[in-house]
């Protein structure tokens, strides 16, 4: 059965001869054979789908708000209120657009985290957990030069070692998946929870700050072991790098033999296997990559936004990176807006917990309903095989 | 002295993963992964303290966890059945709704008083040396959980509704050919995992740590997922999987009890080590015994 997986509409030919006569396919529950119908050539003007999904977006995005809001109401918060709380919150203040670049950054690259994976067709769910690792690398780093070093030569190598820090914590799910066959979503999740706790263990003990006044955290950075400041008192250069990485990954992707290797393995993984592809190599390559860019990811947020490590940092940065990444089916490019997205999300979030006096979890749902409607919309087409 | 603490603990504090874990079991054995089950517990657990808050009767609280549990599996059902949605992505969005949802309703119940179970030693059973304070001295919802996972074999392997649950997971087309709607089995069977998992968050926050905090499960349904495929989709195997895991945390309680000089926050990652741990120690043994139809969810799929 799993050979007859097909991931592009172009040969769909080869499962319809399979498909039983009798039973409507739609009931027969075979719910991960694909037949994607946009590739067949008479599909409809390139005009005509960019507004299909253009009011796909906006009829997704006006489900999630009114659905929040009849939540609201349930509360017996007055859903206006909240929504204007929240537009005060991202766009009220000077700096506001400055602010939403800041959270929108890890989210992007979180997501990148997700997506490279996600193109072999793998789940790595870990970014949370691999952006405490990359944080916790760039800090080593920084302990272990001291001020060694010139300022660019210091913050490339704190990158390195959040790089380091991030794909170490994406090596276990994957080798786990490559030599004992365990489920890279499941192991990649449960070192989520290790990974925050070694991070208490650290910032609670040996990396305690003395003048920390009982308040667990590791020492400030100095000005130049961190990302430099550009613009009003938060925007970071890290940011650039950011969009950068989601250009490189792209380009890697779409243009490299590596990135060809993945997409066919993502495709149909047996196919790939039978054609002579080393499979668990792009299994554990793609898992490094997406863990390097999470590292990076902490990294940072760790020398651009935070200066130290805290226990509760980067609480559900993985986890929104997942959204991002899926809600446009792991397009590179496509990520920086989904990462905009939910960036004005959170930011518009940050004002519940100051201003309306609800908790900052409540945007979860905002963006969970979100990605719930356009995962429901895009995947209804599927055939038996 | 040390053991028997470690036991008592152990059955205290896997009676939440316990529930989970069964109703996973069932849910995958029908075919479809449900990582919101992770959801369906913090929702299970925060209608629990809410309902027994607002009724003074725990037993209503089980109820509205049981139901708070099984709607918001029915989003997963709904999604993934209804519109073919991939399972894990779906699963883990669900689950961050049952965040946000709880973090949204929960906020007023931080720190609120408890309308939560005694625990109820039995008679005679209680003072058997050593197994009695283990076994028979806990709350009731406890005692029942020691009946679930028999109960879930018994439905799975020996009745009609078991016998479809099974077929729509190892082979959907022929419960079609027989009549049946795979779709509605596999609802049925995700609405009842759900619900179990509710039962469990119940336990949790109203018997267990009697105590509501914004997300309080801490990955124990996630635990639960892992300790299905320890388990093997067997019930009574997860039975003892839940006891695994909860048996790690019951240790390390211990230990920082007894002042050994690990950090406690590393002692908090042994629960979570241990999991992955037998996950690849089982690995191979494990590829075939999931259901067939599961097997496709863990397929390589297109992005």
């Amino acid at each position: 059965m799993t050979a007859s997986t097909t991931s592009t509409g172009a040969d769909s030919s080869v499962t319809d001869p399979e498909v039983p006569p009798g039973p409507d396919p739609s009931e027969a529950g075979h719910d991960d054979i694909v037949v994607v119908a946009e590739a067949t050539p008479s599909g409809p003007s390139l005009a005509e789908r960019a507004l299909r999904t253009t009011a796909r977006w906006v009829l997704a995005i006006a489900a999630a708000l009114l659905i929040f809001a009849a939540f609201l109401i349930a509360k017996g918060a007055n859903p206006v209120t909240v929504y204007q709380t929240m537009w005060q919150s991202f766009a009220g203040s000077s700096n506001s657009i400055g602010e939403w670049f800041v959270q929108s950054a890890p989210f992007l690259l979180a997501a990148l985290a997700v997506a490279v994976p996600a193109r072999a067709g793998l789940f790595n769910i870990g970014g949370e957990g691999q952006l405490v690792l990359g944080a916790i690398g760039a800090i080593f780093v920084a302990e272990l030069l001291g001020n060694s070093l010139s300022p660019i030569m210091e913050l490339l190598l704190m990158a390195i070692g959040g790089v380091v820090g991030g794909a170490l914590w994406a090596a276990v799910p994957a080798l786990l998946k490559r030599f004992t066959f365990t489920s890279e979503a499941i192991t990649s999740l449960l070192m989520n929870y290790i990974a925050v706790l070694l991070l208490a263990f650290l910032v609670n003990g040996p990396w305690k700050d003395p003048l920390s006044f009982g308040y667990p955290a590791s020492r400030s950075l100095e000005l130049d072991e961190r990302f430099p400041i550009i613009w009003g008192s938060r925007v970071h250069s890290g940011i650039f790098i950011s969009v950068v990485m989601a250009v490189a990954v792209w380009a890697i992707l779409k243009y490299t033999p590596w990135g060809f290797r993945v997409r066919v393995v993502g495709g149909n993984a047996e196919a790939a296997r039978r054609a002579g592809f080393k499979v668990g190599a792009i299994t554990v390559s793609t898992m490094l990559f997406g863990g390097a860019l999470a590292g990076l990811a902490g990294m940072i947020e760790v020398t651009g936004v935070e200066g130290q490590l805290r226990p509760s940092m980067m609480v559900g940065y993985g986890f929104i990176g997942f959204l991002a990444s899926w809600l446009v089916k792991h397009d590179p490019l496509k990520i920086i807006g989904s990462a905009l997205l939910l960036g004005a999300i959170a930011v518009g979030g940050n004002g519940l917990k100051t201003s309306a006096g609800l908790s900052g979890a409540a945007v979860n749902i905002l963006m969970a309903v979100l990605l719930l409607a356009i995962l429901g919309w895009s995947q209804k087409k599927k055939a038996v095989a | 002295m040390i053991i028997d603490a470690v036991l008592t603990g152990a059955v205290r504090g896997g009676t939440s993963i316990l529930y989970a874990s069964v109703g996973e079991t069932i849910t995958e054995r029908s075919g479809v992964i449900n990582l919101g089950i992770e959801g369906s517990m913090l929702c299970g657990a925060l209608a629990a303290y809410a309902a027994g808050i607002a009724t003074g009767n725990p037993w209503a609280g089980v109820v509205a966890g049981m139901l708070a549990g099984a709607a918001l599996a029915s989003v997963h059902a709904g999604v993934v059945l209804g519109r073919h949605a991939n399972q894990i992505a779906t699963g883990l969005v669900v689950t961050f709704l049952g965040i946000g949802l709880t973090g949204l309703f929960g906020q007023s119940y931080v720190g609120q008083g408890v309308v939560g179970f005694s625990d109820w030693p039995i008679p005679v059973l209680s003072s058997i040396p050593f197994l009695g304070p283990i076994l028979f001295d806990h709350d009731p919802l406890t005692y029942f959980s020691y009946f679930v996972a028999p109960l879930a074999w018994l439905f799975l392997f020996r009745t009609r509704n078991g016998l479809k649950v099974r077929t729509a997971g190892e082979r959907a087309e022929v419960l079609h050919t027989f009549g049946s709607s795979p779709t509605r089995v596999r609802f049925a069977a995700i609405c009842a995992g759900g619900a179990l998992a509710g039962i469990g968050g119940a336990q949790l926050s109203t018997a267990y740590a009697r105590n509501w905090s914004e997300n309080m499960t801490v990955g124990r349904g996630f635990v639960a997922v892992a300790l299905v495929i320890f388990a093997a989709w067997n019930p009574i195997k997860a039975m003892a999987g839940a006891y695994l895991f909860s048996g790690a945390i019951s240790l390390e309680l211990q230990l920082q009890a007894q002042g050994v000089g690990i950090s406690p926050f590393l002692l908090d990652a042994l629960p979570y080590i241990v999991v992955i741990v037998v996950l690849a120690a089982l690995g191979r043994s494990r590829v075939n015994a999931a259901p067939a139809e599961l097997d496709r969810v863990f397929e390589t799929q297109p992005a």
